[in-house]
């Protein structure tokens, strides 16, 4: 059975002066899923990860893009990559370029603090599959990890 | 309606910040990473963020000394700031940050450093405020939770 999201009418005011529509904590995975959160500055990373974690994830962080193909050349797997543009040294767009040239075709989503259709179209081409602005918000990756969810549900 | 004074006063003093516009959604997401085995999550991200920020503010004052002012520099340090800013729902800071781009953009050196001092100012009073808050959320102690069902 799939994961079910409370209506917009089953949200509670958080104190915000309106409903909100999803929660980390509103999904429920039935399979073990992995992520890599890529990002140059630590609370960030730690802030990423918790969100992750709180959805049901099992996490691994790195804070360059070195590390990040490093890792995955050294064969480790992961359901989910979570690249923030702005790196240091190598910066996310060659990142992703260079774990797509390893051969890894699992879901990469970027975050940027700016977000242009030119940033977007740039990510694409390099063969990122998600681009959204940081931080990345439920809205965006709970979908995302219900189709992951999915996905080995239905093997 | 909270009965317990202390409480009552976090209740106003966090609605006062949405309310607002010092805060977005993306608090309200921190908030809920906060549990038992996390109980000063929120209050240690804000202090981190305040940390390695103050690094940033640095570099940017330390920009907008030299001239002519390096404008992708300015970009890509203010790019940092933004990230950080926004991941712990600074709403007017990150405001700020967004305008100071658009002055990077078009060249806009006056406007570039107008609108730094502006964020300056929304940095402090953010930072003064959350400080206030956590002292009467650590006063107030932990508060009992229903867990969400998993």
């Amino acid at each position: 059975m799939a994961p079910a999201f409370p209506s917009g009418d089953d949200r509670a005011d958080f104190g915000t002066g309106g409903h909100r529509q999803f929660s980390f904590h509103d999904i429920v995975l039935r399979n073990r899923l992995t992520a890599l959160v890529v990002d140059g500055v630590d609370f960030c990373r730690l802030v990423e990860q918790g969100f992750l974690r709180s959805c049901g994830l099992e996490t691994q962080g790195v804070n360059n893009g070195d590390a990040a193909v490093e890792l995955i050349a050294s064969g480790a797997k992961f359901d989910l990559i979570i690249i923030d543009m702005f790196l240091p040294v190598m910066d996310g767009l060659e990142t992703t370029r260079r774990i797509r040239a390893l051969g890894e075709r699992c879901k990469i989503v970027g975050v940027s603090a700016y977000i242009g259709e030119n940033d977007r179209e740039a990510f694409l081409a390099a063969g990122g599959d998600v681009f959204s602005e940081k931080p990345v918000s439920p809205e965006v990756l709970i979908p995302i990890l219900r189709e992951l969810d999915g996905q080995y549900s239905n093997i | 309606m909270e009965r317990n004074p202390l409480r009552r006063q976090l209740q106003i003093m966090r609605k006062s910040l949405f309310d607002q516009g010092y805060l977005d959604e993306q608090f309200v997401q921190l908030e809920e990473l906060q549990d038992e085995s996390n109980p000063n999550f929120v209050e240690e991200v804000v202090t981190l963020y305040y940390r390695d920020s103050a690094r940033l503010i640095l570099n940017i004052e330390q920009a907008l000394e030299r001239k002519p002012y390096n404008f992708h520099k300015l970009d890509a340090y203010m790019h940092q700031f933004k990230g950080s800013s926004s991941s712990i729902g600074a709403k007017k800071v990150k405001a700020e940050s967004t305008l100071f781009r658009e002055y990077c953009k078009s060249g806009n050196g006056e406007g570039c450093m107008r609108c730094f001092q502006q964020l300056k100012k929304e940095y402090t009073t953010l930072r003064k405020k959350l400080e206030a808050y956590f002292q009467v959320a650590r006063q107030a102690g932990p508060m009992e939770t229903a867990c969400r069902p998993k």
